[in-house]
This record gives structure tokens, sequence and C-alpha cells, in this order.
């Protein structure tokens, strides 16, 4: 065969690879598509324990996370640096996937969200690449301090905040060692895409999976944010570790006598809702008022019979950007574009076919 | 085996895994609606059952008070008796639909007696009724918003013929025709 023959062949199995890529991707949307069309949407106010689709705005609950590459607040990011002249590139590309726990508000009220093993489907907020001349893009906003942060900032943090200098980001370190962990700012020359999906407060989504009691959850603390580690407290060998730890007194028996102070609620991210032990030298801190507690409390303490949304074996979490309406569309969207997928396969596996047997030659 | 042939055999294959994709994805979300169907319909029983054990709380809590008001109390103890677990559906929603009007023509006759709805009891009681009512209405919508669903499934392609082939049958829905519901005999 020759040059060009060679090059079309090439590009004639991309083609069929890409085409059963596609496909695959269409199957998938296909059944989410289903998944959300076939479940009628609950009233929170009114849900029943079971396989449930709701369908609201989310809002915060305990925390917020701060995206890496906007620094924008958020419940949920998925964010990607790709390095190279195109995506085909693997060197160092990376990327980082967070979740945590929120509340899904409609008219009627609202229902704690615990995310994890979540299927997610966000749209992508930030999408760019570093110039000609490798200069960033200009939406680009790395994330300097923490990823996690209050869903309210009081105005004396807020003005801390402000004051804090931070150091300027190395290639040796980063700030949180994650996604950004040895990226220094500027390219270098080379190229990068960025890339990043988030689902932030005020955001309308469809949640489809399972209501349950909050006292059923094997692990509230695991079930709240999805940090991809894959390993929770109920794996045989960690609960054997903990229930070690727990013999040899190295665990805590509660959250008082394990973390002191930061297990007032409302210390250290807002106002603390009953004096806490300080340094005597230490200013004291103003404690909230009976409001603000009241607001903590709801926000901190879930009452153990209260339905909330999760993750079960059988109903996995799916957590849609829009009506439900808009995301089975989008969905089906995916499948079409399946569909599509497999006539470009078939069609490449075809014209290699020919190009094989010789008859583009002849 | 010639390039060709193996091309159109890499088709077929293609073209056949994507039907039997279609028709067992179409299959078990006809399964997943069918058990979404049998649980809403379940918990509407559950909101259901709930109602009737407070009805008779109810009565007996206004009774003495309100005995110059029998009809609308014997309107609400007839509507409760009616109430069977293992009535068929259609059933089920004429006479759940004269107990709520039963239950609105009692509460509405006891907003004229301040001494009843001022009572603990009473309030408790009728808030109690009132959240099963919204309770029972919101899960009937999403009980036929289910049905609806399933109706149309099984009723458009691809599952058509699935529906043909496995004999499934249109669901009914939880409601009753204006004709059928049955209008309690108190005059207000």
């Amino acid at each position: 065969m020759e040059g060009s023959g060679f090059q079309l062949a090439v590009l004639l199995t991309a083609g069929v690879i890409a085409g059963l890529w596609l496909l695959a991707r269409g199957m998938g949307g296909y059944r989410t598509a289903t998944r959300i069309g076939d479940t009628g949407t609950s009233r929170i106010a009114t849900i029943a324990a079971g396989e449930v689709r709701v369908s609201g705005r989310i809002e915060a609950a305990e925390v917020m996370l701060i995206s890496p590459l906007q620094s924008a607040p958020c419940l949920y990011y998925r964010s990607s640096i790709v390095s190279g002249d195109d995506d085909l590139v693997v060197g160092d590309d990376r990327s980082e996937e967070r979740a945590v726990g929120f509340r899904i508000v409609d008219e009627t009220g609202d229902i704690r969200v615990f995310p994890r093993g979540a299927r997610w489907d966000a749209p992508t907020r930030f999408d760019d690449r570093t110039g000609m001349f490798g200069e960033e893009p200009a939406g680009l906003s790395r994330r300097t301090g923490s990823a996690i942060g209050p869903t309210e900032v009081d105005q004396e943090a807020a003005i801390a905040a402000l004051l804090t200098v931070r150091p300027v980001a190395t290639d040796e370190a980063e700030a949180d060692g994650s996604l950004l962990s040895g990226f220094s700012a500027g390219s270098g020359g080379r190229s990068r895409h960025y890339r990043e999906a988030r689902l932030a407060p005020g955001d309308e989504v469809t949640i489809v999976g399972r209501a349950m009691p909050f006292s059923d959850l094997a692990d509230p603390t695991e079930a709240d944010a999805a940090y991809g580690s894959g390993v929770g407290t109920d794996d045989p060998e960690v609960a054997a570790d903990i229930a070690e730890a727990r013999e040899a007194g190295l665990l805590a028996d509660d959250p008082e006598e394990a973390w002191g102070n930061a297990a007032i609620p409302g210390f250290g991210i807002g106002r603390p809702v009953r004096a806490p032990e300080l340094d005597p030298e230490a200013d004291a801190l103003r404690l909230g008022t009976a409001e603000d507690a009241a607001r903590t409390e709801r926000r901190f303490a879930i009452v153990p019979g209260a339905l909330v949304l999760a993750s079960a074996p059988d109903v996995p979490l799916l957590i849609a950007h829009g009506m439900p309406g808009v995301a089975a569309g989008r969905n089906q969207g995916t499948f079409m574009v399946g569909l599509l997928g497999a006539v470009l396969a078939i069609g490449s596996a075809m014209a290699l076919a020919i190009l094989v047997s010789g008859g583009f030659g002849s | 085996m010639t390039p060709s042939s193996m091309a159109a055999l890499f088709a077929v294959a293609l073209v056949a895994v994507i039907v039997g994709f279609i028709l067992v994805a179409s299959y078990n979300a006809v399964m997943a609606l069918r058990q979404r169907t049998d649980k809403a319909w379940s918990n509407i029983d559950v909101a259901l059952k709930q109602r009737h054990d407070q009805l008779p709380a109810l009565v007996a809590a206004v009774r003495g008070v309100m005995a110059f008001e029998q009809d609308v109390l014997t309107e609400v103890t007839r509507a409760r008796a009616a109430y069977s677990p293992d009535e068929p559906i259609r059933d089920k929603a004429i006479h759940a639909e004269a107990t709520t009007t039963a239950v609105r023509s009692l509460f509405a006759v006891v907003e004229a007696y301040p001494a009843v709805k001022s009572h603990g009891n009473v309030l408790d009681l009728q808030n109690e009724i009132e959240r099963l009512e919204a309770m029972i209405a919101d899960r009937r919508e999403l009980y036929n918003d289910q049905v609806y669903r399933y109706n149309t499934r099984i009723s458009t392609l691809p599952t058509l013929p699935l529906a043909w082939l496995f004999g499934w049958a249109p669901r009914e829905f939880f409601a009753a025709s204006p004709d059928e519901v049955l209008r309690p005999e108190a005059t207000l």
C-alpha cells in the first residue's frame, strides 16, 4: 500500500473506532434518557421512600467547593488540563472531580442530597486553550486557596480573606496539592486545553435516586462527599481498622472529644452557636444569634427519620443539569449522535474493505 | 473471507447489536415502569389507609359539640365505611373522592363552631388530615403520571411489538369520572 493509501487506511480505521465510541456513548445516553423520562417528578414535601425523581434548584448545605480553574464557588466540578497541541496527546494530562452534599429545593420544600457514587451530567462552564504565544486564556483564574469554602462568608471573614497575601504558585508546589499541583502560571510555550464543568447554587437540576431515611445511610460522612477515593468506611478492611483504632483508644467516641471547639456548629465557618473554650489571651468570639443558631442547626443537623437522597446499589444517583425534559432531551440527542456514529463506523469499514481489496487504487 | 464480506458482516453485526440493545433497553424500561407504577399505587394506598384510620378520631372529637350537624358527620362515616383495601382502583378512586368531599364539608362546618375549631385535639386532627389530603393529591398525580408514561410507552415504537408479544395491557388511572363521584347528601 502506498503512502497516501496507508494514510487513508489509518483515517478509515480511526473512523471505525470513533464511530463505535460514539455508539457506546449514545447507548449510555439512551439509558439515561429513559431513566429520566420514565420516572415521574415527586414533590419534595410529600416524597415517599424509594426511587424518585426530583427537580428544582440546588443550594449549598454545609460547605461549598471552589473550582480549580475559575475559582468559582460550586457544589460539583470536573476540571481537566490537557497538555499538547491537541487532545489526543497523552502526557501530563490531569483531571479532578469533586462534589459535596447539597440541598435541592422545589416549590414545596427541600431535601438533602448525599452525592457519593452519583453520575453527573453537568454543563461545561469553561473550555479554552492557551493562545498562540502561550498566553493563558482570559477566563482562567486558578484557585489559590482551599478547595473547600463556607456557604456564607460574614463580613469579618471576607475582610480577612481580602487582606491575606497568598504566595504566587510555583512549579514545585501548589496550595492544595491537587489538579493544579506542578502547574505554574504561564504554559512555558506549550499548548494547554482547560475544561471545567460545574454545578453551582441556583442551578436547576433533575435528580433520580433513592429517597431513604437519613438513619439508613451506612456512612453519612462518606456519602456526603465524592472525592473519587472509592473506599468507604463500610469497606471490611477499613471497618476493621476503625474498630481496631477505637479499641486502642485512638478514635474518639464523640465529635466534642475528637475535635474540641471544631465540633461546635458554626465554629470557624461563621458564628459558633455556643461559647468555645479558648486560651485566656485569645479574643472572645461573638456568638451567633438564636436565628443564626437555628439556621446552623438546620444546616448541620439532620433528623434520623428525615428522608434524604442518596445512591443505592440498585438505584444509582443521577444528577443532571436542567429540568427533566431538557436533561432527557440532551441524552436523547447523544443517542442520535451515537446512531450517526454507527453509520460512520459502517461506512468507514466498507471504505476500508474496498481500499484493502484495491478498489480505490483501480 | 474477503474484505468486502468482512465489512458486510461487521455492518450486519453492528445493526444487530443496535436493534438488540434497543429491544433489551425497552423491555427493561417497561419492567421498571411497571415497578414504579406499582410503588406509586402502594404509596397512595398507604396514605388512604392513614386517612381512613384518622377519621373516626376526628368524628369522635367533634360529635359532642356538633350534635346538630349529624348529616355531615354521617356522610363522613358513610364515605369512610365504603373504603375497602381490596376494591379495584376505579372504585377506590370513587370512594376516595367522596371521602375528600365529605371531609371538606366537615371542615367547612367546623369553621362555624369556634369552640370546636380552637380545641387543640380537633386542630391537630384537622391539620393531620389536611396533610394526608395533600399527600393523597400529590401521590395520585404521581401515580397517574407513571400510568400515563407506561401506557404511552407500551403503545408506541419501539415497545409496541414487545407489548403485543408479552401481552402488556394499559393500566388504569386513579380517577373517578364526574358522574361517578358520590356527592354528599348533606346541605350546608
